[in-house]
């Protein structure tokens, strides 16, 4: 749905994003992560056509976004952080017009979508009396008009309450299963990326530093942690067994090629040493982006 | 779908209480004005030498009209351009500054048509509050002076001199205000072009106003007298030949086309600054 290819944008002589490489495939949940000012949301720019890049390519649903803007954006919705309206208008007519420049929407649909977000009955209120939450839910709402098949968010949870945000990520998930959306989730909330989407990319400094599956990224791959009766002689004896390749802080230990941890059990019970456990040790997606980002412009994931 | 587009941006316009400044202090300065010659003998003696020194009593044209289109001079210079050039300066600037902007340019729509849309609703603001100011003008003229002849008296540097009966004055009243439509259109236009930049909606109005404080500046040396024809006040100033005893119309067409020159321009260049430029947060 998305295609990014070696895009690069520099504002005056700040390179903003460099060499971006990036591909969105359809029916999935994709975050993009990254600090303050990593390039995200001019990433996001970009592929909605409101920054021209310096280099490179962009096609959203196929099309060129420089050259066929508007075939590109027909079937796309996006909400932006802190989501701003008119707020001296009442949320329908808000709804009217910005429907208004994608296509003529009937009063029916547009009835249809502040049902769904759950507006009903306030939509004729101005939207200055509305709460965050409702901006937040009235944002969606102008989203899912034109009946997008991609869905572009840019920090959605942004300034909502813990319940908004625990809302705001039940909906992600429901556009997702009940209207098949792709959606692209840009966020600095960890742990809501982890939780709702399937394929990250990680951005530092204008540069994508990871992409891959959360799994990938959540998986010290290589890395098993052991508790044994003394694990310094454990790993000794392990080593020179080859079983292993390396071990660090006490407590982990990198497998040789094609050496599985029920090996490392039977070596270590022959050699009478008590195992306690033995398990492939996994990493939050924090620990994960931290580690990312200490690297700075890193190359390949860990492996 | 132009039309849907064009009621939407008339919405967010006049939904606006700031659209109304115009109109509110039209009504003020009018009655206020209006209040100043009813009870001032100055504006009396002022007009009773002019139309006495050429045979014309006084009483018959001191009526509605006359007022009315005294009211409109000051309020052509200082309040139309402050008006239209705050709309104008709004109508770009202050969406990207609000943010709105951003919400509108993830729709499938053309940044050349978007601007078309909102610079034709600021055209339709312009003459309202053009059409505005002379009716409410005549309004509240009509209220506290009789219905009689129009007497006209511009002096340098067009030097009109006409006393016209009530009907052919009504008549080039309403002419002349179609050319205060464009006049007014076209500072909206200057202001809408600043707009387009990446600036604030009060640097786009204030440079707009600058402009034509700089024409009218470089207008009042002696030694460009002869450069006039190339400022912008100077075909500004069609509607007062409307006026005229005959109608200049060879002059009136001419400003015509230096306007709609002028305004096609600045649409070409504001357009092309708010094309190449990133709509960021």
């Amino acid at each position: 749905m998305i295609q990014l290819r070696a895009v690069q944008k520099i504002f005056g002589r700040r390179p903003a994003v460099e060499d971006l490489t990036l591909s969105v495939p359809r029916g999935e949940i994709f975050g993009l992560l990254g600090h303050n000012g990593a390039g995200k949301s001019t990433a996001i720019g970009m592929m909605l056509g409101q920054v021209w890049p310096t280099r490179g390519e962009v096609r959203v649903c196929g099309f060129e976004i420089t050259t066929q803007r508007r075939r590109a954006l027909q079937k796309v919705g996006a909400i932006f952080e802190a989501p701003i309206f008119y707020d001296y208008l009442s949320a329908q007519r808000n709804l009217e017009i910005l429907s208004h420049y994608t296509a003529p929407t009937s009063k029916q649909r547009i009835a249809e979508v502040i049902d769904w977000v759950g507006l009903s009955g306030r939509e004729q209120e101005k939207v200055r009396t509305y709460s965050h939450g409702m901006r937040a839910r009235l944002a969606l709402a102008q989203a899912l008009l034109p009946q997008p098949e991609l869905l572009i968010l840019d920090e959605p949870s942004d300034g909502l309450d813990p319940e908004g945000i625990h809302e705001m990520r039940g909906t992600i998930l429901r556009l997702h299963r009940e209207l098949g959306l792709t959606i692209l989730l840009s966020s600095h909330l960890l742990n809501e990326v982890e939780q709702l989407c399937t394929r990250i990319a990680v951005m530092n400094q204008g540069r994508k530093v990871f992409e891959g599956t959360v799994s990938d990224a959540t998986r010290r791959r290589g890395w098993v942690r052991l508790r044994a009766g003394d694990f310094h002689q454990a790993a000794q004896l392990l080593k020179r067994a080859l079983l292993i390749t390396d071990d660090r802080d006490g407590k982990l230990i990198a497998l040789a090629d094609g050496v599985g941890t029920d090996r490392v059990t039977r070596h270590l019970v022959e050699q009478g040493m008590a195992v306690f456990e033995i398990a492939v040790e996994e990493e939050t997606l924090e620990g994960f982006y931290l580690s990312l980002m200490k690297r700075g412009k890193a190359g390949p994931p860990p492996g | 779908m132009f039309f849907h587009q064009l009621h939407n941006e008339l919405w967010k316009l006049f939904g606006k209480k700031r659209t109304y400044i115009g109109f509110g202090m039209f009504l003020l300065v009018q009655n206020a004005m209006l209040f100043g010659f009813h009870f001032s003998k100055g504006f009396r003696r002022l007009y009773e030498s002019a139309l006495a020194g050429n045979g014309y009593l006084v009483d018959d044209y001191i009526s509605a009209l006359t007022v009315a289109l005294i009211m409109l001079l000051p309020q052509i210079v200082l309040l139309i351009p402050l008006y239209t050039g705050l709309i104008g300066g709004d109508l770009v600037a202050k969406e990207a500054e609000d943010g709105t902007l951003r919400m509108i340019l993830c729709r499938p729509i053309s940044r050349w048509r978007l601007l078309f849309v909102k610079w034709v609703a600021g055209v339709i603001f312009s003459a309202s509050l053009v059409i505005a100011l002379g009716g409410m003008a005549l309004l509240f003229a009509k209220m506290w002076f009789p219905w009689q002849g129009l007497f006209v008296f511009f002096p340098e540097p067009e030097h009109i001199f006409a006393v016209l009966p009530a009907g052919e004055g009504l008549k080039l009243y309403a002419i002349s205000h179609v050319f205060l439509a464009i006049n007014a259109s076209t500072m909206m236009t200057i202001a809408f072009m600043f707009g387009c930049f990446n600036m604030k909606p009060a640097a786009a109005t204030i440079l707009a106003i600058s402009f034509l404080f700089l024409n009218l500046v470089l207008e009042s040396i002696p030694a460009l007298a002869d450069y006039r024809p190339y400022m912008l006040l100077y075909h500004f100033r069609s509607w007062m030949l409307v006026y005229g005893q005959p109608i200049d119309w060879a002059r009136i067409i001419t400003a015509l086309s230096v306007l709609g020159a002028f305004n096609v321009t600045c649409l070409v260049i504001g357009g092309t600054a708010f094309h190449v430029r990133d709509i960021k947060s």
